[in-house]
């Protein structure tokens, strides 16, 4: 029988995800990547996929899919206990899947999102160069939707790919509360010395926690409402944004963009620094999150350090 | 024009603060042109009512070394380009395609005859395409139709529905979410993502409408 996977339950929100939907954005497309880019990246490596290779992106319990084909699978992002056919798999490694067998996953220990793929490649199409599905506008992915029970996709050139795992030592912090590195963004200065010096100083330990409210457009945070200076217009000309940009709109509740807005028409106070990106992934409701202001010569240290994590984590795997 | 950076991996190319035709056809020659040139290290480009955004590979080019380039080419970036491209939108104007028509009109004192002649006598500018995959951020919108948006946003504006707000008029690509005021709506197409170039409308093009 042709290898395939078939859902059984999808968790509370499961769909396809890639590396990005680039190069669209003067049209209004957004990346509509998978949020933790590196939990991606390195689950393609484990299952020697190439770069570009789609994943499920999957968050909440009970996800649960079935094999048809024996396969070489493998969960990264949050911290998971997961069962196949009643025996532990080892996060961020890749398992052996016989035909038949059921993978489930029975809970989250840290973190939010977390990343299923397999050796081989998922049948599906690329839209506009892209595996992403962009739910908001219902297309990409599968058939432009979530995936729900009894949802097929085909694994064409399934391998049997020879264990590989990253050392526990390697494993991404997700835990909160969430420190997050930020840059002064483009209209910072809307707001008042004083709330955006106290948004921002995390020797305050002034928390915000994460809103029921948030989704995979941004994050909504609870907490103190940043001050606008008298005279300040709440809005802007709409212009261009990036994922991980902190939106304060006139109330001032600030929004953490991600990856499906290219344009945006509300002060951009700061912008997360690219190192803590993928951390942004894992900021589950009624987490705490608390930011930390950093210079950009300062947020391309962080990256270049991020940077040499990556690669000593891709040693573990011998990569 | 004014080189901000934005984040770590944003430049941001600013012509000016006011939204106005002189100010796009500034933002319109450099996005052609930035776009033409294919600089290395260029990641994307979202042109917008003011400004460039500039998206770049921090792993390949400085901000600074980005900055220093896009100076050089500052002659490059204000050549002229063909005329932009003037689309016809048919719209089926108020009843069940405009709910917002009734109150558009009680608050301007205008009549819905009035509203539409008045729509329809210009030619808009695409000044943006975003917020959602093809939708074109159209302007400047005749003053004698300046309604604010709404006070609750809509949670479901049909595709293809006709709104406007403030100085703007546009046209929703997708059922979506939206704030502005719907005064009709066209059969038109707006984005189609299997089949290239996905969007009918890019930044720079004009549009009529016209009733049916």
């Amino acid at each position: 029988m042709a290898a395939a996977i078939e859902v059984v339950h999808p968790g509370w929100l499961s769909l396809v995800v890639d590396a990005g939907r680039t190069g669209y954005a003067d049209i209004g497309v957004p990346l509509s990547s998978a949020l933790d880019g590196l939990g991606l990246a390195v689950l393609n490596r484990l299952l020697e996929n190439s770069d570009d290779a789609p994943a499920l992106e999957v968050f909440g319990i009970g996800f649960s899919l079935a094999f048809s084909a024996d396969t070489t699978a493998a969960i990264t992002g949050a911290r998971v206990s997961a069962f196949l056919d009643g025996a532990a798999v080892e996060p961020w490694a890749t398992f052996h899947a016989k035909a038949g067998s059921l993978l489930r996953v029975a809970g989250v220990a840290e973190g939010f999102r977390y990343y299923v793929g397999f050796a081989g490649s998922m049948e599906l199409p690329r839209i506009m160069g892209s595996f992403s599905t962009n739910l908001e506008c219902m297309f990409g992915g599968f058939r432009g939707r979530p995936l729900v029970k009894g949802d097929r996709i085909g694994i064409a050139e399934a391998r049997k790919v020879e264990h590989k795992a990253v050392s526990e030592s390697h494993l991404p912090d997700m835990r909160p509360p969430h420190a997050l590195r930020i840059l002064d963004g483009p209209e910072k200065d809307w707001l008042t010395d004083d709330s955006f010096n106290k948004f921002c100083d995390i020797e305050k330990n002034l928390r915000y926690a994460v809103s029921a409210k948030s989704n995979r457009s941004g994050i909504r945070l609870e907490g103190e409402s940043l001050a606008f200076r008298e005279g300040a217009a709440g809005s802007i000309v709409s212009e261009g944004i990036l994922p991980g940009t902190v939106q304060v709109p006139p109330d001032g509740r600030p929004i953490i963009i991600l990856f499906e807005r290219t344009m945006g028409g509300y002060a951009r106070a700061g912008a997360v620094a690219s190192a803590d990106l993928d951390r942004l992934a894992h900021l589950k409701p009624k987490d705490g999150v608390l930011f930390e202001r950093v210079t950009p010569d300062e947020a391309l240290r962080l990256n270049t350090a991020r940077r040499g994590f990556i690669s000593s984590l891709y040693k573990t795997i011998g990569g | 024009m004014e080189i901000l950076p934005y984040g770590e991996n944003g430049l941001r190319l600013v012509f000016g603060k006011e939204v106005s035709l002189a100010v796009h056809e500034q933002v319109r020659k450099a996005y052609l042109s930035l776009k033409a040139l294919s600089l290395p290290g260029i990641i994307c480009i979202i042109p917008s009512f003011t400004s460039c955004l500039v998206v770049f590979d921090g792993a390949r080019i400085t901000f600074g070394a980005l900055a220093d380039l896009l100076r050089e080419k500052k002659e490059e970036m204000a050549a002229e380009w063909k005329a932009p491209r003037l689309h016809e939108v048919p719209v089926s104007y108020g009843r069940e395609y405009g709910p917002d028509m009734d109150s558009v009109c009680a608050y301007l004192g205008l009549t819905a005859e009035e509203v539409v002649e008045c729509h329809t006598s210009v030619v808009y500018t695409v000044f943006a395409v975003g917020f959602l995959p093809g939708f074109p951020y159209l302007g400047p919108l005749d003053k004698k139709l300046f309604v604010p948006r709404l006070d609750a946003p809509r949670v479901k504006v049909p595709e293809g529905s006709v709104a406007i707000a403030q100085l703007q008029t546009g046209i929703y690509p997708f059922d979506s979410p939206g704030g502005w005021r719907i005064i009709g709506k066209t059969h038109l197409r707006l984005f189609d993502a299997e089949r290239p170039p996905y969007s009918l409308f890019v930044m720079g093009d004009q549009v009529r409408f016209v009733s049916v």
